[in-house]
């Protein structure tokens, strides 16, 4: 029998949180964060800053360590088992507010690193992928160069094609596009927007309200280490529940 | 004539003002721009003509540059070549051979870079080495042979470049196996090994000169940099018995001078070993200015990790990559290239204090020169020329070291990207 990607949905839960703290010293970043994340949703996460939104994408693949409750993604549980949390960012692709590429390897260079020295991939192999994943993001022409000589949109779809190279379940988006010139963020917007088209399970800390209202399945506002509020963009935009919620967009639209 | 009312908006983009005009307008600008410039600039300008004119005088007119001569290939070798050291004066050949190595050598490493700052090198050397063999020296002093053995180093240059380009040992691998190879059989060849003929032992207090320099240096040099990157990664580990012993390691060679270790390694080393333990003063040489240019090496090496960014890190841990990878591929890449001025200013360093084994007995360049000259009383009077001319063949070895490390930074594009 074959199933359809609807009924796959409802069996699969990717990213499962319940109940998760952290505390950075006295400070208490994430007070008991339950949620649910299915295969292929796509998820914005916004609220004011310091609400630990960041904080919370980035415990997924354990850059932050917890200190209270389970996540389990992808069928593994993140504990202090290294084996665990290389199977995870094995599987989890990150993108970063600050692109991170690194600057010392060409733009093929970073994109073949992990899939040849993690995944054991031939070389050759690793750069037809590569090859395919540069005109995927539109700029196969750039290959050859280094980080500094591409502009910063440039940049920021060089790091998804880096972190699609290992072939990831998961993508993780921390502010994408928050440190880019306006006229570049669109054209990473357009190449998330076709990876949530192509099914690819997104958590996206974004405050790009047009990309949430048109690409997301569910937003979450965060605030004071809490999710106050999440439901499908319609609800969020349209009938807010929480005075918080509606108080934030307000300022920000 | 054009106003500005007809011209396009592509026309309106003018070339720059003429800033300068010609030599005279530079003149004025950057050397008589002021005053207090003009001041400046007749000052300086004086102090230089006449330090130009007392100095070219001296070099010129003043100075008896004979002994420079009369030392001659002791600067580079010492006394290797004397009756007493070898019998029959049939050792000459072993320092002989080990430079038509470093010459093949070079010649690999132009074959495989292709053109640019290693192919100039190995010109000069070759220049340099062919241009010994015809100095006006007597055939009693420089022989035949010796100088048909200078004249081969054109030609093994040549051929390793040929064994580069056209067979399968052009790899930057196979240059760098075969560097230490040569480097453990130049040892050997100058060492000597007991029982085999025509390599009877030579005492190394019985050679030196420029080579005891240049091999302590190379060995320092090559040594120091993973020694220090493993004291580096060792302070910044967590683990604390391991972030202890490399703290107290580093600040220990820190804290002492060079000249104290060296005496130690000949006098307080041997009490803590076995009578029959082997005593060799290049071995303790070698390994006391290791250590102590892999403590400065070590903290150089910090500096660079320190100042990365931790974002590299995190994503390359968030890509999959364990941490041994990360260090290998990601921050220590970065973090080495970010202070190859201060690593090169370390082998500056190195290579100069190599002449401190004058403590130990051993001959150096500085040695050599100096032991001459206080023992023949008719060039006690050369001191000043000999100086001068030791001090010059430390400034071009010195000046090189820079000159690559520049072209390294360039081809790397330090400070670029």
């Amino acid at each position: 029998m074959v199933t359809t990607p609807e009924e796959r949905e409802e069996v699969e839960d990717i990213i499962i949180c319940r109940d998760v703290h952290k505390w950075y010293g006295d400070f208490h970043v994430l007070r008991g964060i339950t949620t649910t994340i299915k295969k292929r949703e796509v998820v914005v996460v916004f609220g004011p800053s310091g609400s630990g939104k960041s904080t919370f994408i980035r415990t997924i693949n354990r850059l932050e360590e917890h200190q209270r409750g389970d996540i389990v993604v992808d069928g593994i549980e993140l504990t202090d088992d290294v084996r665990n949390i290389d199977a995870i960012r094995r599987d989890v692709g990150m993108v970063f507010q600050s692109f991170n590429l690194f600057p010392h390897l060409s733009v093929m260079s970073n994109i073949t690193l992990a899939p040849i020295k993690v995944r054991h991939m031939p070389s050759d192999e690793a750069e037809d992928v590569a090859m395919s994943l540069l005109e995927r993001v539109g700029i196969p022409e750039q290959a050859d160069k280094y980080p500094s000589e591409l502009s910063g949109g440039q940049q920021q779809r060089v790091a998804i094609a880096r972190a699609l190279a290992m072939r990831p379940n998961i993508m993780l988006f921390d502010e994408p596009t928050s440190a880019l010139d306006p006229e570049m963020i669109k054209e990473v917007l357009d190449v998330m927007q076709e990876l949530a088209t192509s099914g690819m399970t997104m958590v996206v800390v974004s405050h790009e309200m047009g990309f949430a209202r048109e690409v997301s399945d569910r937003m979450m506002m965060f605030d004071e280490g809490l999710i106050v509020e999440e439901g499908p963009p319609e609800q969020i935009f349209e009938d807010p529940q929480s005075d918080r919620t509606k108080l934030f967009l307000s300022q920000i639209l | 004539m054009t106003t500005s009312a007809d011209m396009t908006p592509t026309d309106s983009a003018l070339p720059p003002p003429r800033s300068q005009t010609g030599v005279r307008g530079w003149v004025r600008e950057n050397l008589f721009g002021s005053p207090l410039d003009s001041a400046l600039t007749l000052v300086v300008g004086a102090v230089l003509v006449a330090a130009a004119w007392f100095g070219l005088g001296w070099v010129f007119f003043d100075a008896d540059w004979r002994v420079i001569s009369t030392i001659g290939g002791r600067f580079v070798i010492g006394n290797y070549n004397s009756d007493q050291v070898c019998p029959g004066n049939d050792c000459f050949w072993r320092p002989q051979a080990s430079l038509l190595m470093v010459s093949a050598l070079l010649g690999m490493a132009w074959g495989v870079a292709g053109a640019g700052v290693v192919r100039r090198i190995a010109i000069l050397i070759a220049v340099v080495a062919a241009l010994f063999a015809f100095l006006p020296y007597d055939f009693e002093r420089m022989g035949m042979d010796v100088r048909l053995l200078l004249l081969a180093n054109p030609v093994m240059l040549v051929a390793g470049w040929a064994i580069a380009r056209y067979t399968r040992l052009g790899t930057p691998k196979w240059v760098a196996i075969l560097s230490v190879v040569a480097f453990f059989l130049t040892l050997l060849l100058l060492l000597g090994l007991p029982g085999v003929p025509g390599l009877q032992p030579v005492d190394v207090r019985n050679w030196g000169g420029l080579t005891l320099n240049l091999v302590l240096a190379v060995s320092g040099i090559v040594l120091s940099l993973p020694v220090g990157v493993a004291l580096a990664l060792g302070r910044r580990s967590h683990l604390p018995v391991l972030k202890a012993v490399c703290v107290v390691f580093i600040e220990v060679f820190r804290g002492v001078p060079l000249i104290t270790l060296l005496f130690m390694s000949q006098h307080l080393v041997p009490l803590a070993f076995p009578e029959t333990f082997p005593r060799n003063s290049l071995l303790n040489a070698g390994i006391v200015i290791t250590l102590f240019s892999s403590a400065y090496m070590a903290e150089n090496v910090r500096g660079g990790l320190q100042a990365l960014n931790p974002g590299q890190i995190e994503a390359a841990r968030a890509l999959g990559l364990p941490a041994w990878q990360t260090t290998l591929f990601i921050t220590l890449p970065q973090a080495i290239r970010n202070v190859i001025p201060a690593i090169v200013g370390q082998f500056i360093g190195l290579f100069k204090d190599t002449s401190l084994v004058y403590i130990i007995g051993m001959l150096d360049i500085v040695e050599v020169g100096k032991t001459f000259v206080v023992g023949n009383t008719e060039y006690q009077q050369d001191a000043q020329e000999m100086f001068v001319f030791v001090a010059l063949v430390f400034w071009v070895f010195t000046y090189g070291m820079s000159y690559v490390s520049r072209k390294v930074e360039r081809h790397l594009g330090v400070g670029e990207r």
